[in-house]
């Protein structure tokens, strides 16, 4: 801010200095060698002044950005994973990556220039007054008009705004669901009608971010009109009073000619700065639907849970996702003693997930109670819930890493040796060993280069590693082949030795897995069956 | 730089917006300098000759001016967004023609980054680049000439002036910023990339309380992007500042020249004043052309990428009958992994039912991608009908061969639309069909929104079981004469594994059934039976 209005101030004496040089030369036809050496410090002044004001707006940009990128970010990891439920992650991205982005403008533009554009032409306009009030007066009127006609402009155009934001994060998403399933759309013969889709969604991209553009254009069209008309009403002034002869001196009418340029500067910088607002407010909007901030730790003490011995139990746990769906649990309830196993069997659909989902956390029971220890499960921080469980889930994320990379997710902390020996526990290092660069192969996103069974044995050996005294498996083995289903639940039964486990299968090998069974329809459980086969 | 040639030979389709953008542009700067310079030439001649210039002329060009940048902003736009769809459009049918066995060791966040960030860096190509760069050299013989009147030192020290502002510099700064721009590219495609890992693995980093790693992650590829994003405008402040100092040092020299022709020095100065003012964005564009070089060869790299298996020239005739053969397969994944096939031979006749059994890593999924020209054996036929697998276009291939995989994607759309993905111009009654066969009707007749239900992100509104049925009724909705299913029944319960495999038979009459499987229930119809193992295939049963 007062970088530029000291820029200001030095273009409006190097606006005196050109006059008065013209001047003396029209006068004397010599040239004015004070008004020159004036004009070139100036120069060398402003040019310091231009760079260092770049530099101050890239820096207050990156600050601020950091700071929003890290409040956003956290808010949505600590929401979890009910935040996907209603958002694609594409859409997520596109706010934690592009909006935030688009915020720069505002800081790095905006505040600068809001603050500016009232001060920088005001300066202009003492300089013009002293030199000739007429000429104040031309310019003050024509300066006017321009925040009249952005305001007008605006109105329309915020609103605009914010549906070509959301069009964006829409068509966002859309791209990253279709390149995820490129494969999908090529195989089934597609991908030339999903080009054209995608070339009228791109359109239609198009068309929101023209709307948006035509009226933030008026604006800027105001401010051409605007410049032109005071440059043009002063040069006729001007002209016309020479001929008459009622302006002996030219300095007068060449300052203020120059200084139009100089007021309108700021007011130039000011409209494209209120671009930048205007998609700043339509990227800040969409972030007001973003979960809270996460609260502060519960003021209780959180029940601290023994690391050995964990006891679950449902009381009348009702969950709906979906209402329209009806009931995913409805009136359930059980226990797992500590060191026991229960096996959740049931067609698919039948609210196994679901009991899983809500000891991981990733959701809240509608009503009844989940306890660990006696202790309600929504009274843990989410930490030391998920300091207690191991999860395998129906389909392990892997990330584009080694294998050893990705079983150390589980626990970064881990030495190469306790990797090694639950990469061995969950046989990993089984076909590992025959690939060329072991448990450091490289693994594409999704698991890119091993088969189903094996990113299952990668999941695996991430619960291996993580220890935990209660273990929730969700389909284990739903991709593996009878022998290597073997292997894996051999290791799985050395794994729960003296651990809670709660295993959610439908198949019939799995329910060689010794503990108690609970048969569950449409969420509620329809028989328990307590069945001893150690 | 030549990346940017090749970006700008594809938007070849919109030359005319282009070219119309360029022309509004140049009369809107040819317009604003003409004023500045017509309203100090107004003050000079009625100083020296008292006489007033062209008061009419001020307000041509004034009106001109304004209307001019008005169109020269909604064309010069218009234009780069519709070269910029067409680019994504292009892109995305690149990418299909490469990438129909999947993304591979490519991130989808990485993709999404050339077609989103890096197609968007390339708006300034054309905005920022081409259209002042041509403004520029219209304007410096004009410069030249006009200022000719002041004195021939003066008009040629200005032009040269003008060159360095608004071509050595910004050539300078572009060579300056290229390497600054590709860490930009870089940087701000590794920012979604970690993004984008944090949510679509959100599951497992609530699970294994990976909040505080997947927040440091990001936060360290964002300080990569501001990193570069600093040192671009480190030098981007430089080279404007530089550019400044040129337009006021020919501002000097306009006023040093005055003495001699006073009159006509004084519009000279407004001219000189106007000119450099236009070009002064010029040494930004050129650090900008550093990044939007970069952000060019990303997206030509992930475009181009060749496919799998390259089409023939001169593609063979389609051959109408469907026995599918392997002779003599010899196949390896890469150079340095073991073989898969070594000396595979097998023969599947039209409309019957086989199954390929063996453990993992056998090669049953390695069999499906070849019959899929995803990749080519390195000895041996693949036949289809008859024909080499090698003559026939890919696409024609997979017209007649349909294809369930193990990771087959749900896309986040509705049920109808997933299925009509197979077959576009399936009615109600044959979508109902697929779904009974996959045993899933029941649970999609118990939606409230029935075949409109959509079905979320990867499906994930459905269970992984009920997911697999919905992709199997997609599979089975396709027209294709053979079909291979690569593990239907996984995470399927035993009961409606059993139903399903039972109604196979009735599902897909008249077809090939290639099913692969770790193992039978015991149920299926099957004419044959293969089992995988070391390379070749046993003839298990007939």
């Amino acid at each position: 801010m007062l970088l530029g209005l000291a820029g200001t101030a030095v273009a409006v004496g190097q606006a005196f200095c050109i006059a008065a040089a013209l001047a003396t030369a029209l006068a004397t036809h010599r040239a004015d060698l004070a008004a020159l050496v004036g004009f070139g410090l100036l120069a060398l002044l402003r040019a310091g002044l231009v760079w260092a004001s770049e530099r101050t707006a890239v820096a207050a940009g990156a600050a601020s950005r950091r700071r929003l990128r890290s409040d956003v970010l956290g808010r949505l990891l600590h929401a979890g994973p009910t935040a996907l439920r209603q958002r694609h992650s594409g859409d997520l991205t596109a706010i934690v990556v592009d909006r935030i982005e688009a915020l720069d403008g505002l800081y790095a533009r905006w505040i600068p220039a809001s603050t500016l554009a009232m001060a920088g032409p005001l300066l202009v306009l003492a300089a013009a007054l002293w030199a000739d009030p007429v000429a104040a007066l031309v310019l003050g009127l024509c300066g006017f008009m321009v925040p009249v006609a952005m305001a007008v402009a605006g109105i329309g155009a915020a609103a605009a705004s914010r549906r070509q934001f959301l069009a964006l994060a829409r068509l966002q998403a859309r791209f990253l669901d279709r390149v995820r399933g490129i494969a999908t759309i090529v195989l089934y013969g597609r991908a030339e009608d999903e080009t054209a889709a995608l070339a009228v969604a791109a359109n239609e991209l198009r068309q929101r971010t023209m709307r948006v553009l035509r009226v933030a254009f008026l604006s800027s069209a105001a401010l051409d009109l605007a410049a032109a008309l005071a440059l043009v009403l002063l040069a006729i002034r001007y002209g016309l009073a020479i001929l008459a002869h009622r302006l002996a001196d030219p300095q007068t009418a060449l300052s203020a000619l120059l200084l139009v340029p100089e007021f309108f500067a700021p007011l130039r910088a000011f409209a494209l700065a209120y671009q930048d607002r205007l998609h700043a407010t339509g990227a800040a909007d969409a972030m007001l639907d973003l979960p809270p901030m996460p609260e502060p730790a519960p003021p209780r003490e959180v029940r601290t849970v023994a690391a050995r011995g964990v006891t679950v139990a449902f009381e009348d746990v009702r969950l709906t996702w979906d209402p329209a769906r009806g009931p995913a649990l409805d009136g359930l309830s059980f226990r797992v003693p500590a060191d026991e196993t229960l096996i959740l069997a049931g067609p698919s659909g039948a609210g196994k997930s679901s009991v899983i989902e809500i000891l991981l956390g990733f959701v809240r029971p509608d009503s009844g109670r989940v306890t660990i220890n006696g202790a309600d499960i929504s009274e843990l921080v989410p930490a030391a819930l998920s300091r207690l469980t191991a999860w395998i889930g129906q389909r392990p994320v892997l990330f584009a890493s080694t294998i050893r990379d990705n079983i150390r997710f589980a626990r970064p902390e881990a030495t190469d040796a306790e990797v090694e020996e639950a990469a061995h526990a969950a046989q990993v290092t089984e076909f590992a060993g025959l690939l060329p660069a072991g448990l450091d192969t490289m693994v594409g996103e999704g698991g890119f280069g091993l088969s189903g069974g094996q990113a299952q044995r990668v999941a695996i050996a991430r619960a291996f590693l993580r220890n935990a005294p209660l273990l929730l498996l969700d389909e284990p083995t739903a991709h593996l082949d009878p022998a290597t289903e073997a292997d894996v639940l051999d290791s799985l039964r050395r794994l729960a030795i003296g651990r809670t486990v709660i295993l959610a299968s439908h198949s019939a090998a799995a329910h060689d897995f010794s503990g108690r069974r609970l048969d569950l329809r449409q969420g509620r459980a329809v028989a328990a069956a307590a069945r001893a086969t150690a | 730089m030549k990346e940017l040639g090749r970006i700008l030979a594809l938007w070849r389709g919109r030359a005319v917006w282009l070219a119309a953008g360029l022309m509004i542009s140049l009369i809107a700067l040819g317009a604003g300098v003409g004023l500045m310079d017509v309203a100090g030439r107004t003050i000079g001649l009625a100083v020296a000759f008292g006489v007033l210039a062209a008061p009419l002329a001020l307000r041509a060009l004034g009106v001109t001016r304004v209307v001019g940048r008005y169109l020269e902003r909604l064309v010069t736009h218009e234009a780069t967004f519709r070269a910029l769809a067409d680019l994504r459009v292009w892109f995305f049918r690149g990418l299909a023609g490469s990438a129909a066995g999947g993304l591979g060791f490519r991130q989808a966040g990485d993709v999404l980054a050339r077609l989103v960030g890096d197609v968007e860096a390339l708006d300034g190509l054309y905005l920022r680049i081409l259209v002042p760069l041509a403004g520029a050299v219209l304007l410096l013989p004009g410069l030249i000439l006009l200022l000719w009147g002041v004195g021939a030192d003066a008009a040629l020290s200005v032009g040269l002036l003008f060159v360095l502002a608004a071509f050595v510099l910004p050539a300078l700064s572009a060579r300056g910023a290229a390497a600054a721009g590709g860490r930009l590219a870089t940087a701000s495609a590794g920012l979604r990339i970690a993004a984008l890992d944090a949510f679509t693995g959100l599951r497992e980093v609530r699970a294994f309380s990976a909040e505080g790693r997947m927040l440091a992650a990001v936060q360290a590829r964002e300080a990569n992007l501001l990193a570069a994003q600093h040192d671009l405008a480190r030098r981007t402040a430089l080279a404007a500042a530089l550019a400044l100092l040129c337009a006021q040092a020919a501002i000097l020299v306009a006023l040093l020249a005055a003495g001699a022709h006073p009159a006509i020095a004084v519009g000279a100065v407004f001219l000189v004043f106007a000119g450099f003012e236009a070009a002064n964005a010029l040494p930004r564009a050129g650090a900008l052309a550093g990044h939007a070089a970069a952000a060019a060869r990303r997206v030509l790299d992930a475009a181009e990428a060749p496919p799998p298996v390259i089409d023939p020239a001169a593609p063979a005739q389609v051959p109408e009958d469907t026995t599918l053969r392997f002779d003599g397969v010899h196949f390896r994944w890469r150079p340095d992994h073991p073989a898969v096939f070594d000396g595979l031979s097998l023969e599947i006749p039209p409309a019957s039912r086989v199954a390929l059994l063996g453990p993992s890593g056998a090669g049953k999924s390695t069999l499906a991608a070849l019959a899929l020209k995803l990749a080519a054996p390195q000895q041996g036929r693949v036949l289809l009908g008859g024909t080499d697998l090698a003559r026939l276009p890919a696409s024609a291939v997979r017209q007649r061969i349909g294809w369930l995989g193990q990771t087959t994607h749900l896309f986040d759309d509705t049920i109808r639309h997933n299925l009509l993905l197979a077959r576009p111009d399936a009615d109600d009654p044959a979508l109902w069909a697929a779904l009974e066969a996959a045993q899933i009707a029941s649970v999609v007749r118990d939606l409230p929104d029935g075949l409109d239900t959509w079905v979320g992100e990867g499906g994930t509104r459905f269970s992984g079981g009920q997911g697999r049925r919905l992709a199997l009724a997609r599979a089975l909705l396709s027209p294709a004469p053979i079909l291979i299913l690569d593990e239907p029944c996984a995470g399927l319960d035993a009961e409606t594994e059993r139903a399903f495999l039972s109604t196979l038979n009735e599902a897909a009459e008249g077809r090939t059934i290639i099913m692969i499987a770790h193992r039978l229930v015991g149920v299926e119809r099957l004419d044959r039976i293969w089992r995988l193992s070391a390379g070749h295939a046993v003839a298990a049963a007939s």
